[in-house]
């Protein structure tokens, strides 16, 4: 397989060349344009119990595609997401990475989707009461709104709410107010995510509810 | 007309360069700025793109589509032109070539280019999604847009593209609505829908993004209009 992300860092978007037999996990509508020869398959992400945890607790979608290569020639699958923002390719080597809902875009088939338990303040915190959790070996394609931030953490980290796309599986995530009770509100951020433990965080630098807040007044 | 396309490709805007009393059509609402002495007039009562038959005709088929018209001073003058959402454009230019456009993408064209409303190919079949069709001939250059970057396909055989990608294509190709897997059930779960297979030989322009799909993320965290 050969991945090219073009149109990076406002309009990335992934063209990626399937060789004979290969396959790949993709978001649902994550396709823009293939060649026709290439097959597509729907089913239940990660199994029907499963996939309704991840749709209905973890804000997933319900369903993924599987796109196949089926001919001996090499097909060409050209992906994106929903928002104007860049995409990054990851390499994963028997490791593992928890995606906020949305971010996630493809996946090669070495990696495996399963959900796991985040606890209720991940829940408070409006994060969802499980996380997506992509493990393996293979490559991952995750996306953001607007530019994507990678920051080392150890120890304690906030972040506004709407602007975490991903994080290391063994941090934590904690429901906390910005300030105090009346400054947390008065400062415009109101309630934050608090992160715990030592790994990477991933940030996206646009959030959908800021840009819905901004159009929100103009709406009569 | 010269046209000088800037800020490529997230906030694209087409700087028309016109000669003295030379006309450029746009899409209603396009223009950003002009020279004083260009004039305007819209196409729904008068010129070549309109009559009151064809205006008529858009508006029972709830198609609005208007043009303007300006027309540079005696002594040439500019245009420059626009869209709304952030993203691409190019400029094209058919020498008796027939290209088929999503309406949304239209920007400009020059006088010899005709503009065809009344193509029907694919309306019934995307009533849900607001897109209706705009079939470019004739001679000259014109301007089109696109929500993200433009990307060209070469389709030698068969190929498929998510109808909310869809930009531009070549008359020379065949085009199906297809459903995007074998069954109908899985085409309706996948989330992919309808997809339009395109077949034989031509260039297809794609839009790396879709401006449905952006709606779907952010209408929920928008407020009901009172």
């Amino acid at each position: 397989m050969k991945a090219q992300i073009d149109g990076s860092p406002s309009f990335a978007h992934i063209h990626i060349d399937l060789d004979p037999g290969e396959s790949i996990l993709v978001e649902p509508d994550a396709m823009a344009s293939m060649s026709a020869e290439i097959e597509m398959t729907t089913r239940f992400n990660g199994g029907f119990v499963k996939g309704l945890i991840k749709k209905f607790l973890g804000g997933e979608s319900l369903f993924i595609n599987e796109f196949k290569n089926p001919t001996n020639t090499t097909q060409r699958l050209t992906l994106t997401q929903p928002t104007p923002g860049n995409i990054v390719e990851l390499d994963l080597n028997n490791s593992s990475l928890c995606l906020q809902p949305g971010a996630f875009i493809a996946a090669t088939s070495g990696l495996n989707l399963g959900v796991r338990y985040a606890g209720i303040s991940s829940f408070l915190a409006r994060e969802g009461l499980f996380k997506i959790e992509i493990s393996g070996t293979g490559k991952l394609f995750y996306g953001a709104y607007g530019g994507i931030l990678e920051k080392q953490v150890n120890g304690e980290y906030i972040v506004d709410s709407g602007h975490l796309v991903g994080y290391d599986p063994h941090m934590k995530l904690k429901v906390k107010l910005a300030g105090g009770l009346i400054s947390s509100f008065t400062s415009g951020e109101g309630i934050v995510t608090k992160v715990e433990g030592t790994g990477k965080i991933i940030l996206q630098t646009r959030s959908i509810e800021g840009l819905a807040d901004w159009i929100n007044p103009y709406l009569y | 007309m010269k046209v000088e396309i800037l800020h490529r490709p997230t906030n694209s805007a087409a700087k028309c360069i016109l000669g003295p009393n030379e006309e450029v059509t746009a899409e209603a609402g396009a223009m950003i700025a002009m020279s004083a002495d260009t004039s305007i007039t819209t196409s729904t009562y008068k010129k070549e793109g309109g009559g009151v038959l064809k205006a008529l005709k858009r508006m029972l088929a709830g198609e609005s589509f208007f043009l303007n018209h300006f027309q540079a001073g005696p002594r040439g003058g500019e245009v420059y032109l626009a869209t709304t959402l952030l993203g691409d454009m190019m400029e094209f230019e058919t020498r008796g070539e027939t290209l088929i456009v999503q309406a949304g993408s239209y920007v400009a064209s020059e006088k010899g280019v005709n503009i065809d409303v009344g193509w029907q190919g694919f309306k019934n079949l995307f009533s849900g999604e607001s897109l209706f069709w705009l079939k470019i001939s004739g001679q000259g250059k014109f301007i089109l847009s696109s929500f993200g970057m433009i990307y060209p396909v070469e389709v030698n055989g068969a190929y498929v593209v998510d109808t909310g990608h869809i930009v531009a294509f070549e008359e020379t190709l065949n085009f199906t609505i297809a459903k995007s897997a074998k069954g109908w059930i899985s085409s309706f779960l996948s989330g992919e829908g309808l997809v339009c297979k395109f077949e034989g030989k031509g260039r297809i322009y794609c839009q790396s993004h879709n401006p449905n799909s952006f709606g779907y993320k952010l209408g929920p965290h928008l407020r009901p209009r009172r």
